[in-house]
């Protein structure tokens, strides 16, 4: 009866077998990219549904039970200064950290370009603060800027008088060590990148720029820096997104005070979601930032397509 | 009975006590400590306590275990080495971080762990621990094991009320109390100084503004003087204007939940708090509770405010101002030519059971036990923890006078009696989130006071929206209905 019913073996093994089933080439990849949807495709499912509802866990509700509210997240969202403030307040905060860390990063690769004497020790020494949890690097600058600490002790000693300065505490401040704290700490992952780049760069054009007497600040504008761009864009583009998910400063140093005027998305997103546990509302917060993180990047990877 | 009637039955049993305490706090003090003695049976409530649950583990190996929040260890592990003594049920403990304790019960609402058979939570967080179904409601259990009158020896017990059910007895005294430096106010030459300036006597403040006139005047940063060492950092500010709002005579939301807080006398209230914090010292907006106690007892400020907490720090070797400390109630407000008074109280932990428990009589029999008298007494007594004096007994224990000092319990206990409660509705730490951004906002000046409270304003309706307006209501109704009854008639 086996014998009957049970296929040639060379009928399976052929790829022919399948035609009309699925391709042999398909079903091989199938199983990962099945992986893959579910891995992605069921938590933005999940995401988009929580988005639609006010589900807090602590409300002895399942999530999928939870009672739509359709779009009303989004326009309680919508007038929610402290999520639009947060918005703004974090693009400002990638902005100016990722501007400064690349400006900074390319100084430091010139002058790591060339050989020097304690070259490699430098290195090592410029790329150590990126190797500390983030949390003691932030825990470090909140103990130098407290307002009886080593930063505050350092002006008195300038200025010859005592400075108390509530640098945490005030809201035009407060922010500033944190940004410092964010520089100090991925500067370095910056440098590597542009360092990396700047000394792969094909030398014949600089060479005959250096022959026919091109100052030196002209050829790393007009041959340096172009030929640079797609690591810049690279480096900008992986910084930009990590310093907008920016979390373990805020949180240590200020908790997005004083009123709110630290508060970037992260915090905000975290209060809601692990302190008053609005889910929903929450969910349809990260769809939003989403949008615009994806937006943002599609922008700043546009000149790395173009260069391709 | 059905489950409505004995809800009825209990709500009736919490307004008489509520009735009887505030008949207490108008009577002559004497009067009012033999009016508050004690019957035999709450006298012995602990062993009765004690009793029923040996009795109903049987031979059953029982364990409680008790979250409680960190640094309370000193209060509740007598208790609970006693109650193992009495019962052999064993106590087992489970300390976490103190902010974190609300945050970590409602987490059991979702995981179900049975981690906890009982709980310590701060008292404003128990609207949304009920509602979340985390906790049991006490009523049939209270009903079958209270004595009568038990709850009416505590001096505040508003907080262990939900929508008319009773949800734990509260375990401290947390009410808001003012500090003043006595010997500048014993000072002749200030006395004069003061009186000539102002045309009233320099006395411990009856109102906020009289407050505010006294800290301007001792403020002398170059003689190293400061007027006051009151909280400007964002977790504490909401509850100083809560308590200068209220004196000015207003509800912070209308019968049908409209916000109220951004009416005159709340733009009022905050522009007067923001003009006291020029006469603070520098440490102020940064300085969190226990910098706080070290500040206030180097002996330099006029005025604190705080907690029982605050003077047991205050009374000890490690403060200059031992002995030196003047008290008085929070201020008030003149409502034409009465004297509102709004003692506030703005903290608290409540014992509650766990509904995941798998011996949830057996663990409210050790709340009733710890709540007594006899075992809440010890509890108090402990120098090291936190929790103050909240019961009549309290008050006239030596060992707790000695750590407190009778002139401190004495306007502590008015201050409990008549204290008003937080805002306890669902989504308290929301609404009371946005409270506090808004007016850190306001007192840094990126905000103007009413630009500061119309935000508030308008987030607290999208929160009340969101928690259901009529469940809400039904609550606020009750909450105020429980209000003390002298601030009840004054606010509306």
């Amino acid at each position: 009866m086996a014998d009957q019913v049970a296929p040639h073996s060379a009928e399976i093994d052929s790829p022919k077998a399948h035609k009309g089933l699925i391709p042999f080439n398909v079903a091989l990849v199938l199983p990962a990219q099945l992986t893959v949807l579910g891995v992605v495709l069921v938590p933005t499912l999940i995401v988009i549904w929580l988005a639609m509802t006010d589900w807090q866990p602590t409300q002895a509700v399942p999530w999928y039970d939870a009672q739509p509210v359709w779009y009303w997240n989004f326009y309680d969202l919508w007038w929610d200064d402290r999520f639009i403030n947060a918005v703004i307040r974090t693009f400002a905060v990638v902005a100016i950290a990722i501007t400064v860390e690349l400006a900074l990063a390319l100084g430091l690769a010139l002058l790591f370009l060339d050989e020097w004497p304690w070259r490699k020790i430098a290195v090592s020494l410029i790329i150590l603060p990126m190797m500390i949890i983030p949390v003691d690097a932030a825990n470090a600058f909140f103990m130098l800027f407290n307002d009886r600490g080593p930063v505050n002790d350092l002006i008195s000693m300038v200025i010859g008088e005592p400075y108390t300065f509530s640098w945490l505490s005030d809201p035009t401040w407060a922010m500033f060590p944190i940004l410092l704290c964010e520089i100090w700490q991925w500067t370095p992952l910056m440098f590597l990148m542009v360092l990396t780049g700047l000394m792969s760069l094909p030398q014949n054009q600089v060479r005959a720029a250096v022959l026919l007497g091109a100052t030196p600040v002209r050829i790393f504008f007009r041959i340096m820096l172009p030929l640079l761009t797609p690591v810049i864009g690279v480096a900008l583009l992986i910084r930009a997104i990590e310093t907008f998910k920016i979390f373990d400063p805020v949180y240590i140093m200020t908790r997005g005070q004083p009123g709110g005027a630290t508060e970037t998305i992260s915090m905000y997103m975290y209060n809601g979601a692990f302190v008053y546990f609005r889910m929903g509302y929450i969910a349809s917060a990260a769809l939003i930032v989403l949008v615009l993180v994806i937006s943002v990047c599609l922008a700043l990877s546009r000149p790395l397509k173009r260069h391709s | 009975m059905t489950d409505a009637a004995k809800t009825n039955q209990h709500r009736r049993r919490f307004l008489k006590g509520t009735a009887a305490g505030l008949a207490g706090f108008a009577m002559a003090p004497g009067l009012m400590g033999r009016a508050m003695a004690q019957s035999p049976a709450i006298e012995n409530i602990h062993n009765v306590a004690a009793a029923k649950a040996k009795e109903l583990a049987g031979d059953k190996t029982v364990s409680l275990t008790i979250m409680q929040p960190s640094g309370s260890l000193g209060n509740v592990k007598p208790v609970g080495d006693a109650f193992q003594e009495a019962t052999g049920i064993e106590i087992k403990y489970l300390e976490v971080p103190l902010g974190e304790i609300n945050q970590k019960v409602l987490l059991e609402a979702v995981s179900k762990s049975g981690s906890f058979d009982i709980a310590l939570p701060a008292t404003f967080g128990i609207p949304d621990l009920a509602e979340s179904g985390i906790l049991v409601n006490l009523d049939n259990y209270a009903l079958t094991y209270e004595p009568e009158g038990f709850q009416d020896g505590s001096l505040y017990n508003i907080g262990d009320y939900y929508k008319g059910s009773f949800y734990g007895y509260q375990t401290d005294g947390d009410t808001y109390v003012m500090f003043y430096n006595k010997p500048w106010l014993d000072d002749e030459t200030e006395q004069k100084g003061f009186a000539d300036k102002h045309g009233y006597p320099l006395k411990v403040p009856d109102t906020w503004e009289q407050l505010d006139q006294m800290m301007a005047w001792f403020h002398r940063p170059d003689d190293n003087m400061y007027g006051g060492a009151l909280y400007r950092t964002q977790f504490f500010i909401a509850w100083e204007w809560w308590g200068r709002f209220h004196a000015k005579g207003h509800y912070p939301l209308s019968d049908d939940l409209e916000p109220q807080i951004n009416n005159e006398a709340g733009v009022q209230a905050l522009e007067e708090l923001i003009a006291a914090t020029a006469h603070l010292y520098p440490g102020a907006k940064t300085n969190g509770l226990f910098e706080n106690f070290e500040a206030y007892g180097e002996g330099n400020k006029f005025a604190n405010i705080g907690w029982g907490g605050t003077q047991k720090y205050l009374n000890s070797d490690k403060s200059d101002m031992k002995g030196k400390t003047a008290y008085g109630l929070m201020p008030g407000g003149m409502q034409g030519d009465t004297l509102l008074r709004t003692p506030y109280f703005n903290w608290g932990w409540n014992y509650v059971v766990s509904s995941v428990s798998p011996e949830p009589e057996i663990a409210y029999l050790f709340t009733l036990y710890a709540c007594s008298p006899v075992m809440s007494t010890i509890a108090v007594r402990d120098p090291g923890g936190y929790f103050d004096p909240f019961r009549e007994v309290h008050y006239s224990d030596p060992e707790i006078e000695q750590t407190y000092t009778p002139e401190f319990l004495a306007t502590h206990k008015v201050s409990m009696r008549n204290s008003i409660p937080d805002l306890y509705l669902k989504g308290q730490g929301e609404y009371f989130d946005e409270l506090r951004v808004n007016l850190a906002a306001a007192d840094s000046g990126t905000k103007t006071a009413k630009e500061a409270l119309d935000d508030t304003a308008r987030s607290w309706e999208r929160i009340t929206r969101r928690m259901g307006k009529r469940s809400q209501e039904v609550q606020w109704r009750f909450l105020k209905s429980i209000y003390p009854a002298d601030v009840r008639d004054k606010l509306s």
